[in-house]
């Protein structure tokens, strides 16, 4: 974050020259601008929205309605529960399966284990696809009359295995699908940051008789501590942001809810309301929470 | 609150009164308005077709190609890309710069929007059409709120259980004669013991289904219960309610077990490929079997869902209205209004069918003695009922039919035991919507 540019006051402020000033206004002070009349005013209204009733058509329209509808996502929304409980699973899919298995194929593929130029395209083709595209892909493989469902011997619609609406397994389908991306993207932030660790390191490790595991634990993953934070932030903002793979297989039905899908439905439709608007901030709070208190502390960590 | 939606039986000798005295008033005091009604019309129009399929593009096409041809006003034809998100997207699509016309569905989805500002008032050009409107597809189209019309009808069509008659001819049944229930039971029995699906069920879209539910409500209790239950005036976890997805529990043994996978195109297609029994569905999607061959679409027939309670016999049926109407945000609105009033008239209608539409028509100068024997069908299945509704989701408010409704019905189907937890988040849902405005 930006608060590491802030130096210790007894350092000298370095002169700017006028070219610099301009060059510096311009750098920042477009992008800044742009983010704010593009980003932050956004938000700030969606967050105001969310206190009224209204259609999103005529202003007139708009009145206020306190917490209303935050009471109504939560006491009288029945897909509110479902979809949270399924925004958990992604998060926890991704935490414990999903990235750590992107970080034990970065790892292997950095010892030149044999055949890791294969594994690292292997891996990485899905990541240069977008969630949408995958699940197209997946929608079309799965589905009735898809390639799966034809080597399983069921190429009718009439007898297709009931898989994106079969809710025993549709949990693991989608996350598996959503990982399938996911394990390359880490891998590849992962095998970046390994290539950056200093080699000495782990030759010192070895010399003093330290195992695999240990090496891994104790040397590389601390001199990692930069990378590691990005991958934490990447894999909870991926999980509860997730929404163009569930609105390509199920549509605006909400078949497998998740908070995404909810504030597209209850904002975006012919449903327009701003429920919609309330959705989009819980899922800010609950996006901005985690990772701002995860940054403090890893901040609070490095001040001496 | 919600009594915007169309109540057919209750409201149209008075929205029939409304839309004189409205015509009245244009009449005496509009000489911009009447003026305007021919000169301003011209110009070239902008059209956007609902559907996004071949036959869909290849009728809307024929229909600007037509009307060009008799007015010399060019009409710029597009499809909507994709009918679910155009559906979808319709409050911002009409606020953003639309098309001067585009297909559309009359009931709550128009008169909403047009409470809104978004819709041309065409009460004129219905006005021009005279006596080719059919007066019950006037007080369909009316908009209770203010008297007037914001969309021309141009088709219809009922919801009833479709099937093939080859193979219910092959199967040795006869789904001409369930009169009732026991005789559905036994239909779908037969069905299924010969290893087809029985009641072909695709509701991924999460609105197929809703006609299910909609004709067991008012087989069981009623026209009039059924729209108070979508108006607020009835509730969800009433016993009668929780009554109608009992008997829905009955079907799904029959049904296919894939109907979360598959959307209403998948049921189309489980009776285009001879899959399945009978199919609860409307009839819209027959271009499609006449798309794939007239021997496919002579094979189709339909025939009224069975009576359950008798006090109400077959007295209702979900028959959707669909027409066009003009956006007020449209380079060329008044073009627009014109269009769709020509689409409402016998010749746009004439040259839809030469396109291939197998509508039936809202139109009393089209002779249905022309209709092929699918088509006479259907109007005898809607001529049987008294109550014609316009389908749940266009009956209903949108805020609920489809973020409510819609994903309750799935879950019931996934687990038909839940019926009281489900209701009562639906009742829930509905009391703490907001005013509608």
């Amino acid at each position: 974050m930006t608060t590491t540019a802030v130096g210790p006051k007894t350092r000298r402020r370095r002169a700017f020259s006028r070219g610099d000033r301009f060059t510096l206004a311009m750098f920042i002070g477009i992008p800044s601008f742009l983010h704010f009349v593009w980003v932050w005013i956004p938000a700030l209204l969606t967050i105001g929205l969310s206190f009224t009733f209204w259609n999103g058509v005529q202003l007139s329209n708009i009145r206020w309605a306190g917490l209303a509808n935050y009471e109504t996502i939560f006491t009288a929304s029945p897909q509110f529960y479902d979809a949270l409980r399924n925004n958990i699973y992604w998060l926890l899919w991704f935490s414990f399966i999903a990235t750590p298995l992107g970080v034990l194929l970065a790892y292997q593929i950095d010892r030149r284990i044999r055949g890791h130029k294969i594994y690292e395209s292997v891996y990485y083709i899905p990541v240069v696809l977008s969630l949408a595209v995958i699940g197209i892909i997946w929608r079309f493989m799965l589905g009735p009359a898809g390639l799966v469902q034809v080597l399983l011997g069921r190429p009718g619609i009439e007898e297709a295995l009931p898989i994106f609406g079969n809710y025993d397994i549709n949990t693991y389908v989608i996350l598996s699908i959503a990982s399938w991306r996911h394990i390359g993207y880490i891998m590849l932030l992962y095998l970046a940051g390994l290539k950056a660790v200093d080699p000495t390191l782990r030759e010192a490790a070895a010399i003093d008789g330290a195992t695999e595991w240990q090496t891994f634990r104790k040397v590389v993953l601390p001199a990692m501590k930069p990378v590691n934070i990005i991958i934490i932030v990447i894999t909870v903002i991926e999980s509860l942001r997730a929404f163009d793979l569930i609105y390509i297989i199920y549509g605006t039905s909400t078949g497998w809810p998740i908070l995404g899908m909810l504030v597209f439905t209850n904002i975006y439709g012919q449903a327009a309301s701003m429920l919609g608007a309330a959705y989009a901030v819980i899922l800010f709070l609950l996006s901005i929470t985690p990772i701002v208190f995860y940054l403090r502390t890893v901040f609070q960590d490095d001040k001496p | 609150m919600s009594n915007q939606v169309n109540e057919n039986g209750v409201s149209r000798r008075n929205v029939l009164k409304g839309a004189a005295i409205g015509g009245i008033g244009l009449a005496a005091g509009g000489t911009l308005l009447s003026s305007c009604g021919s000169d301003a019309a011209d110009g070239p129009v902008t059209f956007t077709a609902r559907t996004n399929d071949e036959t869909g593009l290849k009728i809307a096409q024929a229909l600007a190609d037509a009307y060009t041809a008799e007015t010399g006003n060019e009409v710029t034809m597009q499809g909507s890309g994709d009918t679910n998100a155009f559906q979808d997207g319709i409050s911002q699509y009409l606020q953003g710069t639309p098309d001067d016309a585009f297909q559309w569905m009359a009931g709550f989805r128009t008169n909403f929007r047009a409470d809104q500002g978004l819709l041309v008032d065409v009460s004129e050009n219905i006005a021009n059409l005279g006596d080719q409107m059919p007066e019950g597809f006037i007080s369909g189209a009316t908009n209770p709120s203010d008297g007037k019309q914001y969309i021309i009808p141009t088709t219809w069509y009922p919801w009833g259980l479709h099937y093939r008659k080859s193979t219910m001819l092959e199967l040795g049944l006869d789904p001409e004669n369930i009169a009732t229930w026991d005789d559905f039971m036994k239909l779908l029995e037969g069905t299924k013991a010969k290893g087809l699906i029985g009641y072909a069920m695709g509701d991924k879209g999460g609105w197929e289904a809703m006609g299910t539910f909609s004709i067991l409500n008012v087989r069981m209790n009623g026209y009039d219960y059924h729209i108070d239950l979508l108006n607020g005036r009835a509730k969800w976890t009433d016993q009668e309610t929780i009554d109608v997805f009992n008997q829905f529990a009955l079907l799904i043994p029959y049904m296919n077990e894939n109907f979360l996978d598959i959307s209403w195109d998948g049921m189309r297609d489980l009776l285009l490929q001879k899959k399945c029994g009978a199919m609860m569905m409307g009839s819209w999607w027959a271009n499609d079997f006449l798309a794939k061959s007239q021997e496919d679409y002579d094979d189709l027939w339909i025939v009224p869902f069975p009576e359950i309670n008798p006090a109400f016999g077959r007295d209702s049926i979900d028959a959707p209205v669909d027409g066009l109407c003009a956006a007020v945000n449209g380079t060329n609105p008044a073009g627009g209004a014109a269009f769709a009033e020509w689409c409402g008239s016998e010749n746009g209608m004439l040259a839809a069918q030469a396109a291939g539409d197998t509508s039936l028509y809202a139109n009393t100068r089209l002779d249905t003695s022309g209709y092929d024997a699918f088509n006479k069908q259907k109007l005898a299945v809607i001529g049987e009922a008294k109550n014609v509704m316009n389908f749940l989701d266009r009956d209903c408010r949108n805020d609920f039919a489809g973020t409510i409704v819609g994903p309750a019905i799935q879950n019931f189907l996934k687990a038909p035991q839940d019926v009281n937890k489900i209701v009562d988040g639906m009742q829930a849902a509905w009391d703490a919507l907001p005013p509608l405005s």
